[in-house]
């Protein structure tokens, strides 16, 4: 059972839409972030839940209950900001202390679960000091143990990871995700880091102005975008646009210009009447010209038009009779500018997508 | 030009400064040190020992004290108010909150004058409801000095207490809101704290201001001396050069006291901001 829901909400600034009849359901202790290019409205939906922001039309259920109008501060949700925002006039015990104080716990009460708290966050010994004194690492483990300590029935992240260096962003992630594991909060998670998403989300919803594209389970979501939109998001770098596609027994035949392409049947694609193909530089095959025993299946002759050398593989861009593909290759010697080659599409390695 | 000639500007300023305003300091705070036999605090002495002096003192003192009080309640409010509009809406509001200075304070003390004297608008209204019996003595008072300077340093309080609230993030206020605060409790535990910097300044300002202005006391005052009017008093009325450079070392001393315990207050309050 969903834990809350959002019901065909509407907001919007200065009279234009930002999210237009937006769903969105999370069940309890789940972990979802909200993934998309800046501006598409991953934060305007985070503070629509905490309650920052009204929405002009639609509801916010938790519980089963209309939330839609109860304030920010009835809520019991709890908030991490990008920024931290620690109170810069209270010690670090203080800080936490803070929601405690307002729900009138005892003294005895506060210094045991702000300790408790410190311990989870590992941050015994810091609780006399001034978030000024501390590290952008060690002030974002104080404003999680700040909104964890009040216990809260929903926790949301906005970016909380992003003004950290690369080294401690994956130590933090991981903590983040052992905590709200081991506590087992509803959790719901901003970034614009695919990685970071996809390393601790139960489930993730790529967003596209003011839209979810897909809300699915991290792998699914790599494996089998469902929108151009959401594959090329996540590295899908070519498209082809079929002219016609057959879905016969266990092939779907495909073609474009003439051209034409047989993938593998995966029990994934059925329900998909998609015609754009999708596949990653990764997963395309390019070989010499002149190859002896050359499958001529999925195949296209192609001449290389730019190369790049990547470190670890050379990327190299393809010219064919349907378009330009970019294509990796881990490989000493690169192919020529100029050069004539094949290219070749896997029968198992494209998806569908509308 | 070389930046270590950029100095060089300073000259001018520090040069005008020495001349008109250290030198002449430090000469007026040598001379109530010295007698007819050398060194001596005898001028202090004499003066502590005077009630007349020391009621002044302490009116002047007490004066200051409730204008910085009034200040502070009536611009806190009105300051956090102004922080929060938005951008073109604030820069109107400051507009009218400083426009107040941009008459001088005479015509302002006269304004005063005609409303709170004893034929004034005030006291004609409060007869006429019959809310009193005859006039109240508000004209010539301490009370009408601490109008008059409330009036005056009010204006001075809020710019620079909306400047302060400003730069509160709002964050800090989402953050404490989304922790369970109330907007009340967000006011008193968050944005009071967090504008302690500016309530000392203010404050500073407001009482030094209080503390040796002129021109109000002298209007509204009347009979009832502050320190600066009775220093003008003894300097050009009684020519009385001595008594007048020790009351003038007096009000020097008081004002850097005021400021050095304002700021170990500030430093208690927020030990770290
Ligand atoms: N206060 C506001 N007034 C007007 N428009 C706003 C306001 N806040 C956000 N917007 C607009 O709403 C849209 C969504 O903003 P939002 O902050 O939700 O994006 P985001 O997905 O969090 O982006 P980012 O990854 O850059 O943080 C943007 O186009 C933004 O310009
Ligand atoms: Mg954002």
């Amino acid at each position: 059972m969903a834990l809350f829901t959002l019901q065909d909400i509407s907001v919007a600034y200065n009279k234009q839409n930002i999210l237009k009849d937006f769903n969105l359901e999370i069940e309890k202790g789940k972990l979802v972030s909200l993934l998309g290019p800046s501006g598409c409205g991953k934060t305007t939906t985070l503070r629509l839940i905490a309650g920052f922001l009204k929405a002009n039309e639609g509801k916010f259920l938790f519980k089963d209950k209309d939330y839609t109008k109860v304030p920010v501060n009835k809520r019991n949700f709890g908030f991490v900001f990008q920024n931290y925002a620690l109170f810069p006039h209270l010690s670090i015990f203080d800080n936490i202390a803070f929601g405690l104080r307002l729900r009138k716990n005892s003294k005895a009460e506060i210094e045991k679960k702000v300790m408790n708290v410190l311990e989870i966050v590992n941050l015994k010994g810091f609780e006399k000091r001034y978030p000024q004194e501390l590290s952008g690492g060690q002030k974002q483990r104080v404003a999680i143990a700040r909104a964890l300590v009040i216990e809260p029935d929903i926790l949301l992240f906005d970016e909380p990871l992003s003004n950290l260096d690369a080294n401690l962003r994956v130590n933090m992630r991981v903590e983040i995700r052992r905590i709200q594991q081991e506590l087992g909060i509803t959790t719901v998670y901003v970034s614009h880091d695919q990685e970071e998403c996809f390393s601790i989300s139960d489930q993730v919803a790529i967003m596209n102005k003011g839209v979810i594209e897909q809300l699915s389970d991290p792998a699914t979501i790599y494996k089998y975008p469902e929108t151009k939109f959401v594959a090329d998001f996540i590295g899908f770098k070519n498209f082809i646009d079929f002219d016609e596609r057959t879905d016969t027994g266990g092939k779907i035949e495909l073609s474009k210009s003439g051209y034409s392409f047989v993938l593998d049947k995966d029990a994934r694609m059925f329900n998909h009447a998609g015609k754009i193909g999708a596949i990653r530089p990764d997963d395309l095959l390019i070989r010499e010209k002149g190859d002896a025993g050359a499958v001529q299946e999925n195949s296209l002759s192609g001449r290389v038009k730019v190369s790049t050398y990547l470190g670890r593989s050379y990327q190299y861009v393809v010219e064919t009779p349907i378009g330009d593909f970019i294509v990796n290759k881990e490989m000493t010697e690169s192919y020529r500018m100029g050069q004539e080659i094949i290219l070749e599409i896997p029968r198992n390695q494209m998806v569908l997508v509308d | 030009m070389k930046k270590r000639y950029l100095y060089l500007l300073l000259l001018p300023g520090l040069l005008f400064l020495t001349v008109f305003m250290i030198i002449p300091i430090f000469l007026t705070i040598g001379t109530t040190f010295i007698n007819d036999h050398g060194f001596s605090i005898q001028g202090y002495l004499d003066f502590f020992k005077d009630r007349y002096f020391v009621e002044i003192l302490l009116t002047t003192l007490r004066v200051s004290l409730f204008t910085t009080i009034l200040c502070i309640l009536l611009g806190f409010p009105a300051a956090y108010y102004i922080s929060k509009l938005k951008q073109r809406k604030k820069a109107i509001m400051l507009l009218l909150t400083i426009f107040p200075l941009l008459t001088s304070p005479v015509v302002r003390s006269f304004s005063w004058m005609v409303i709170i004297g004893k034929n004034g608008v005030v006291n004609k209204v409060l007869l006429s409801i019959g809310l009193i019996e005859k006039p109240l003595d508000i004209l010539y008072t301490p009370t009408a000095i601490i109008i008059g300077l409330v009036h005056l340093f009010l204006p001075l309080i809020i710019v620079t207490l909306v400047g302060v609230m400003e730069n509160i993030e709002t964050d800090l206020l989402k953050a404490a809101e989304s922790l369970g605060a109330s907007r009340l409790a967000v006011f008193s535990k968050v944005v009071i704290p967090l504008s302690v910097p500016g309530l000392v300044i203010g404050s500073i300002l407001v009482f030094v201001g209080s503390f040796t202005a002129y021109t109000t006391p002298a209007l509204l005052g009347g009979k009832q001396r502050v320190i600066s009017t009775f220093l003008y008093q003894n300097a050009i009325t009684l020519n009385e050069w001595q008594v007048a450079s020790i009351v003038a070392t007096i009000m020097i001393a008081v004002t850097v006291l005021i400021i050095s315990i304002m700021n170990g207050l500030a430093k208690k309050l927020n030990p770290k901001g």
